[in-house]
């Protein structure tokens, strides 16, 4: 029997009248990897903030190597060897990099009492080459992409020491590098002895870095597997409890000749070179690349987010100018940010607030809005999204990451667009929640939307893409039919092999 | 399985219920509590006559924090609200006594507002300065603007008409009450009722987001502050109307009662949150303190300090989670 590291028992956590844990336990064995999955909402990334002292649990016994302790905040769970990086950044953009990684616990103080600038980034140039990170320590980190972010972070929660790591859903928005780079740190850091709980809704994630998995569901146990001993169905189906017929639905529909929108030569201010492409009515085209290839760039040019410098936009046929998002949804036009907590979330403000926003036309009769259609449309909203808890009252900031991540597919979605653009949208979204937007992609697509999916998940795309545009360096170096399409060709063709 | 569904609904029901007491209910209760007091403590407080006397008291400061409630909501601040109202009054009873038309004299105010505050708004969201940099740039400019216009003297002797409007009654009302009334109600309209509130909210929320939802956000910015200066117009109308004289010293640190309101009425000053509900509630809690403690006959020096504390522990009592 190895020794534990972590042991929980009877962890009960409620938020007002949501009971987020039932008497859950869990245990980390000294040098083990432990995967904690779940569907979204089932109280994964409750369980860690418990364990780091964000949350008080209501009940229940921690013990770390047998002693039983409590944790009063992230300072005194840094103090017992806790370490973590939370599903939503905690870094301050206006910092550098080795500012970050030592915020809150500077190695070394002057006499007066000021943090000695070149010690402080002398230890995080040691740090990062110690983990063969290429991140220049005073780079600023808002000048950073989403995936050097999270490693930063992760660098952030070892330069603690952390015994105990706990890492919620690391690999979003890393690319296949970010990610890989991340599995030798973490490999790494098994050598040495530390212990990690790992949550992440891709489950070949799982299977390639961790030993052993429990299941939490509706915040209760749903069995504890030894990697090596299970298989995808199985677990997928602890996690949902049911089984997954098909993880992609096949769609019925197939896109119309009928072109509906038409680039030419068109170019930004942010991106990195002129596209010219077109889409059908009806039609899914995927947009794929790595992460930097430019089609968030590309997303936001066509929304009119960005100054446009040169080519032609035109829908239907006739030559369109878009200077804002404004325009651009006045000619139909949805879209579908890849960063939901910046750019597609109002977190303060509740569930109704944030689908209905940019619909708000559609519960409005002679300039006042109706609550009443207001709140159906917000409910059918998620309903059909699948949002958990149901509560339309409820601020978004209180959902769970995916439940959150719903909520920003939903505020475009009511519209039913003639175009819809959408930038990393199952980002967070647990394995059941996706097929159901799958689907529903695929009705919008059935009555003739044109739908523009941005991904770096080459497998969703080949899946789901009836048409699918590689971009390399803001550039379109390929173009595929999705059925005939391959993961692995994807993948070559985005690096450029 | 029914079980369950039960159990959710007791579960939305508390959660509501903890939403409403966090919210405007709490404020009631503390309205309440703070009459029962002074009722107890003054046997003149708890009268008709008082307290419409009260409502006339906060009519002004209600009116400037509604303006200020719309700014807050983008997530920015006017401090120049009083400046501006003094200015607006001073010209206001320039325009009146020049031309002899209490009409135009309005007109006159209404439309400075107006421009001091499309000043306002177009120099932070145009020329990306901080607006609380701005209102204060604008704060310290409209008040020299009004003591240079008047040589540091009051306007005076203007037309006795002009009075209803900040002194008049209509029977028992004072006309400042129901021109209150008006302001609160439009106000309680727009920012639940049309699409502008939802605007206005989303953009304190969350600028970026906002942008992606198709709104147009600079336009909603600087109609905040607009009517922010609308409203200090309108206030600056009836304190002139009230005392039938123009004082360019008038309305000083009337920004600080008016953020002091809207703040108590539960609105966060980084934009998003608040009401026009909650503003009257802060307003209303702001006017039963002052009046009751002058009622009561505490010290005016000590007055300050007590609304101070009161100002406080409401706004700790609605955070604690
Ligand atoms: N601060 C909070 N206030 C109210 N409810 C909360 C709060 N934090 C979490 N919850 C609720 O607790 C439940 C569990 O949420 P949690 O974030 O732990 O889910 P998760 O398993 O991490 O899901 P995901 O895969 O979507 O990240 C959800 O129903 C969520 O709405
Ligand atoms: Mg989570």
């Amino acid at each position: 029997m190895p020794d534990i590291a972590l042991k929980l028992e009877g962890i009960h956590k409620s938020f007002g009248g949501i009971h987020a844990l039932k008497d859950v336990s869990f245990e980390l064995s000294e040098g083990e990897v432990h995967a904690l999955l779940g569907e979204n909402g089932a109280g994964k990334s409750t369980l860690i903030k418990i364990l780091t002292g964000v949350h008080k649990m209501d009940s229940g016994i921690i013990q770390v190597r047998g002693k039983t302790v409590t944790i009063e905040d992230p300072v005194d769970a840094r103090h017992k060897g806790i370490g973590a990086i939370y599903q939503e950044l905690s870094l301050v953009d206006s910092l550098t990099v080795a500012e970050n990684i030592f915020l809150g616990h500077e190695p070394s103080t002057s006499f007066f009492g000021t943090v000695r600038k070149k010690e402080l980034i002398r230890r995080a140039a040691e740090y990062l080459l110690s983990f063969g990170i290429k991140i220049d320590p005073n780079t600023l980190v808002g000048d950073l992409g989403l995936g050097q972010k999270r490693i930063v972070e992760i660098i952030k929660a070892l330069s603690i020491n952390a015994n105990i790591l706990l890492l919620d859903e690391p690999t979003t928005g890393m690319s296949r590098a970010e990610i890989d780079t991340l599995f030798e740190i973490m490999d790494d850091l098994k050598i040495k002895k530390v212990n990690m709980i790992y949550i992440s809704h891709h489950l070949d994630e799982v299977f390639r870095v961790c030993d052993r998995a429990t299941v939490l569901r509706d915040g209760q146990n749903a069995g504890t597997f030894e990697i090596d001993k299970v298989d995808l169905k199985t677990l997928v189906k602890s996690m949902l409890g049911r089984t997954l017929k098909e993880e992609f639905p096949v769609r019925e529909g197939r896109s119309s000749e009928e072109t509906l929108l038409g680039i030419k030569e068109f170019k930004t201010d942010k991106m990195l070179a002129p596209i010219s492409f077109s889409l059908k009515k009806g039609e899914i085209l995927g947009i794929t690349g790595i992460i930097g290839s430019g089609k968030s760039e590309l997303a936001l040019g066509l929304f009119g987010a960005d100054r446009a410098l040169k080519g032609k936009i035109s829908i239907g046929g006739r030559e369109v100018r878009l200077n804002s998002p404004d325009d651009a949804k006045r000619h139909g036009i949805s879209f579908i940010p890849e960063d939901r907590k910046e750019q597609g979330l109002f977190l303060r403000l509740n569930v109704e607030h944030n689908i209905c926003v940019a619909n708000i036309d559609l519960a409005i009769k002679n300039g006042i809005i109706s609550s009443k259609k207001k709140s159906e449309i917000a409910k059918e909203t998620s309903e059909k999204l699948k949002v958990r808890p149901l509560d339309i009252k409820m601020a978004v900031q209180n959902l769970s990451g995916g439940n959150q991540q719903k909520v920003v597919i939903g505020k475009w979605l009511c519209g039913e667009p003639d175009i819809l653009i959408l930038d990393e949208p199952t980002r967070g979204i647990d394995i059941g929640a996706k097929t159901e937007i799958y689907s529903l992609i695929n009705y919008l697509a059935d009555r003739g939307t044109g739908i523009l999916i941005m991904s770096s998940e080459f497998r969703e795309m080949s899946a789901i893409c009836d048409r699918i545009l590689v971009i390399r360096k803001g550039t379109i170096v390929a173009e595929l039919e999705g059925k005939d399409s391959s993961t692995e060709q994807l993948l070559t063709l985005a690096l450029g092999g | 399985m029914e079980n369950k569904v039960e159990k959710n609904d007791r579960s939305a029901f508390v959660s509501k219920f903890l939403r409403l007491l966090k919210g405007e209910l709490g404020l009631i209760l503390i309205l309440a509590a703070l009459m029962v007091v002074f009722s107890l403590m003054s046997p003149y407080f708890f009268t008709s006559r008082n307290l419409l006397n009260i409502t006339r008291q906060v009519s002004i400061t209600l009116i400037v924090a509604i303006g200020m409630t719309f700014v807050i909501l983008t997530g920015e601040i006017d401090l120049s609200v009083g400046s501006s109202a003094a200015l607006v009054g001073v010209a206001t009873a320039a325009v009146l006594n020049a031309t002899g038309s209490i009409f135009l004299g309005l007109i006159a105010g209404l439309i400075l507002g107006v421009g001091i505050g499309f000043a306002n708004g177009a120099l932070t969201v145009y020329g990306r300065v901080q607006s609380f940099i701005v209102t204060l740039a604008m704060m310290g400019i409209a008040r020299g603007a009004a003591l240079v216009w008047t040589g540091g003297k009051p306007i005076s002797r203007l037309p006795v008409d002009f009075a209803i409007m900040g002194a008049g009654y209509l029977g028992p009302v004072p006309v400042s009450t129901i021109i209150a009334a008006g302001v609160f109600i439009l106000a309680f309209f727009v920012l639940n009722r049309t699409k502008h509130g939802v605007y206005v909210k989303s953009i304190g929320a969350n600028r970026e987001a906002a942008r992606l939802s198709a709104i147009p956000v600079r336009k909603y910015r600087v109609l905040a502050f607009v009517i922010s200066g609308l409203m200090s117009a309108l206030g600056g109308i009836l304190i002139t109307s009230k005392l039938l004289s123009a004082q360019p010293t008038a309305a000083e640190g009337l920004e600080m009662n008016v953020i002091a309101a809207v703040i108590l009425g539960g609105a966060s000053l980084s934009g998003g949150i608040g009401t026009v509900l909650g503003t009257l509630l802060g307003a209303m809690v702001i006017g039963v303190i002052d009046n009751g403690m002058n009622l009561v006959g505490v010290s005016s020096f000590f007055q300050q300090i007590v609304k101070g504390v009161i100002i406080l522990v409401a706004v700790l009592a609605k955070r604690s989670d």
